[in-house]
């Protein structure tokens, strides 16, 4: 990556550098359905790419996938299983279960994990009801209870142990997304920006956007002006 | 009989911590790893592919642990032919159709031998040699367990990826291959110098 | 119903006159006048019953019936070599099913599958359709199905059904049943009756293999355990004993 300005070359500037989603991303399923966190930032280098991007991406009605790792390697991922399923969905004539998703995007993470930098959270509701499914960089695939991903997880493993519960209600499982994004985005640069969730159910898929300023305060910061 | 603990770590990261690492092929066979999870996953799904095939096939025989794992062998060999390796070791456990018993191993670049003990990671160095003291073909299942426990223990002890979290997996002539319930062992931090490493040493770290 | 000497049946993409395509129903011809009778009835069985070919033949070495996969099963009628085409097809289909989206291939998918694919034997001037049918049954998410896959293509799902020489007698008896009641095990015993009665005419020795999917068999396609067999066949020798008496 180079470009020629005025005779000098200028090689790898921070705003040329790979564009990554060094990112907070998490799932929770909660009695009834899931909801899906993430931060907004982008990055490249230390360079903010985007301040508001949406990394929540939706692969059925029912079913959405957090991004973390390359941003154009888990655009690729995401618009080929949305592809897959839309073909899928049409053969079935019905609705298409969230594993068949996870599937299909971990056909994709493993058979080119040579190639790809792809760390996946899909999350979604079906008949069996509500469930997550997290694909890490190799290509692994896990159903969790709850999973957390992208650079930012890395702050708040702890916290997340110790403050998940089996049986979340879908309120709890709302705040618990809400504060684990909040520390992780505290802690990690990559992180930032603001909140988006999906919360999944039976009656479909309902998003919400908490913008910076909205954010609480945390340990050594202060609160927006008003 | 085959045991192995539940971690699923993701660098020196502990990250998963329920993931069954031994798995029911079929009522003869049982198949354990250790290395990455994603080969793993993807060598179960061959193993449900080739079992299915069996089944169709619908001939009243069934394939054979000795043959499972010949055909593991093989697979292993040959991709690290492609020099793209699965990054696994696997053990293979079983029982033949005349009732012999069958123990073997697969590393990742395709070596393999068969023995009445193998372990995989740091079970070679550190199980083995109990198991040489201890094992014989004739010891009774009782006493295989207990020893497939203190094997566990001293594993847990001084490998830093693991945890007190295991399974143990069995098959006998009689008895369908069967993966057990995770439990924890029981471990000792309570004898008194270590508490106090230095109270009779004074000035040693 | 026949083209013979007529030109128009030397090709699928010859229509008669009368806008048939004889090649098609040379196949279809070719299952109906099989010595084999087909039954399948929901919930979810398959039964087969089939002339033996040789006094010299092995017991049981010439089958009907295949696996497809843990949870669906076939049943060929019409010629053996074509059938065994159309089950090698539907066990590619059931394995490139699950290695692509990780799961078992559902019973409605397979049989469009099939269908699609034995259609496109009618389609060619250089192919002929194949002279075979397949009585599919599956039990998936869905719950049990059985299926009939034509030499045309056409495929349906049924209650209970039948293909072969004895179509028609298998399917009166079927009508008579009720279907969506009985258990699998009933079912069994049934199927193996009313082949036993349409076969009492001819007297001709035959054989008869059954198969079930069912919550019985754990969801498993698989033949019937022996000892369930053997009891169905003799209620059935009991049963055609019993009419015999009251003739």
């Amino acid at each position: 990556m180079a470009r020629i300005v005025a005779g000098s070359q200028i090689t790898d500037a921070e705003y040329m550098r790979d564009i990554s989603l060094g990112t907070t991303i998490i799932a929770v399923t909660f009695d009834g359905g899931v909801v899906l966190g993430a931060d907004s930032r982008t990055s490249s280098g230390t360079y903010i790419a985007n301040r508001v991007q949406d990394k929540i991406t939706p692969l059925l009605d029912n079913v959405y996938l957090c991004r973390s790792g390359s941003a154009s390697d888990t655009q690729a991922i995401a618009s080929y299983v949305q592809y897959y399923l839309a073909q899928h969905q049409a053969e079935l004539g019905g609705p298409v279960r969230v594993e068949t998703a996870a599937k299909l995007a971990m056909q994709m993470a493993y058979g080119n994990k040579n190639m790809l930098q792809a760390g996946l959270i899909i999350a979604g509701h079906d008949s069996s009801g509500g469930s997550v499914w997290a694909i890490p960089l190799g290509g692994t695939l896990l159903k969790v209870p709850y999973a957390i991903g992208g650079s930012g997880s890395a702050y708040i493993t702890g916290w997340c142990d110790k403050n998940w519960r089996a049986g979340f209600t879908r309120e709890q499982a709302r705040e618990f997304v809400r504060a684990a994004l909040r520390h992780a985005m505290a802690r990690d640069s990559s992180s930032g920006g603001c909140v988006r969730t999906v919360v999944i159910d039976s009656n479909g898929a309902d998003r919400e956007f908490i913008p910076n300023t909205k954010l609480p305060p945390t340990y050594g910061e202060l609160a927006a002006p008003a | 009989m085959l045991a192995a603990d539940t971690l699923g770590a993701y660098g020196s990261t502990k990250r998963y911590k329920s993931l069954e690492r031994i798995v029911r092929v079929n009522a003869r066979t049982l198949v354990g790893a250790g290395g990455e999870v994603s080969d793993f996953q993807y060598i179960v799904r061959l193993l449900d592919e080739l079992t299915t095939d069996d089944y169709r096939t619908d001939d009243g025989i069934e394939l054979g642990p000795k043959e499972i794992f010949s055909y593991l062998t093989r697979v292993m060999y040959n991709r690290r032919g492609k020099m793209d390796p699965l990054w696994n070791s696997l053990v293979v456990g079983g029982v033949e159709a005349d009732g012999t018993p069958f123990l073997g191993t697969v590393g990742m670049i395709g070596t393999h031998y068969e023995d009445s003990h193998v372990a995989t990671g740091f079970g070679a160095h550190l199980a083995r040699p109990l198991f040489r003291e201890r094992q014989s073909d004739a010891m009774s299942e009782a006493d295989a367990e207990a020893l497939l426990r203190d094997a566990l223990r001293v594993c847990y002890y001084r490998d830093k990826q693991s945890i007190n979290k295991f399974q143990i997996a069995k098959v006998a002539a009689d008895a369908p291959a069967a993966v057990g319930e995770p439990f924890a062992l029981e471990t000792s931090w309570d004898y008194k110098a270590f508490a106090a490493p230095t109270k009779w040493a004074i000035g040693a770290w | 119903m026949s083209g013979i000497g007529t030109g128009y049946d030397l090709s699928a993409t010859t229509y008669s006159p009368d806008g048939k395509v004889f090649q098609t129903d040379y196949a279809q011809k070719a299952v109906d006048n099989s010595r084999v009778t087909s039954v399948g009835a929901q919930r979810s069985r398959e039964a087969v019953e089939k002339l033996v070919v040789s006094k010299l033949l092995v017991e049981r070495s010439s089958r009907r019936i295949h696996n497809i996969d843990r949870h669906a099963g076939i049943c060929m009628a019409g010629l053996l070599p074509d059938g065994r085409m159309v089950v090698n097809r539907a066990a590619d289909e059931a394995t490139n099913y699950k290695s692509f989206y990780g799961e078992p291939i559902p019973g409605r998918v397979l049989c469009e599958r099939l269908a699609s694919y034995m259609h496109l034997f009618n389609l060619y001037w250089s192919m002929r359709p194949y002279g075979a049918a397949g009585l599919l049954a599956t039990y998936d998410d869905d719950g049990p199905a059985l299926y009939l896959v034509e030499p045309s293509g056409v495929a349906h799902g049924y209650f209970g059904t039948a293909v072969g020489k004895a179509r028609q007698a298998v399917k009166n008896e079927l009508e008579k049943m009720k279907l969506g009641q009985i258990t699998c095990r009933e079912a069994v015993v049934e199927a193996a009756k009313i082949l036993h009665k349409v076969h009492e005419e001819d007297g001709k020795p035959f054989e008869i293999e059954i198969s079930w999917v069912c919550d019985e068999s754990g969801r498993v396609h698989q033949k019937v355990p022996a000892e369930v067999l053997a009891e169905a066949e003799a209620a059935a020798k009991a049963a055609l004993e019993e009419s015999d008496m009251e003739d």
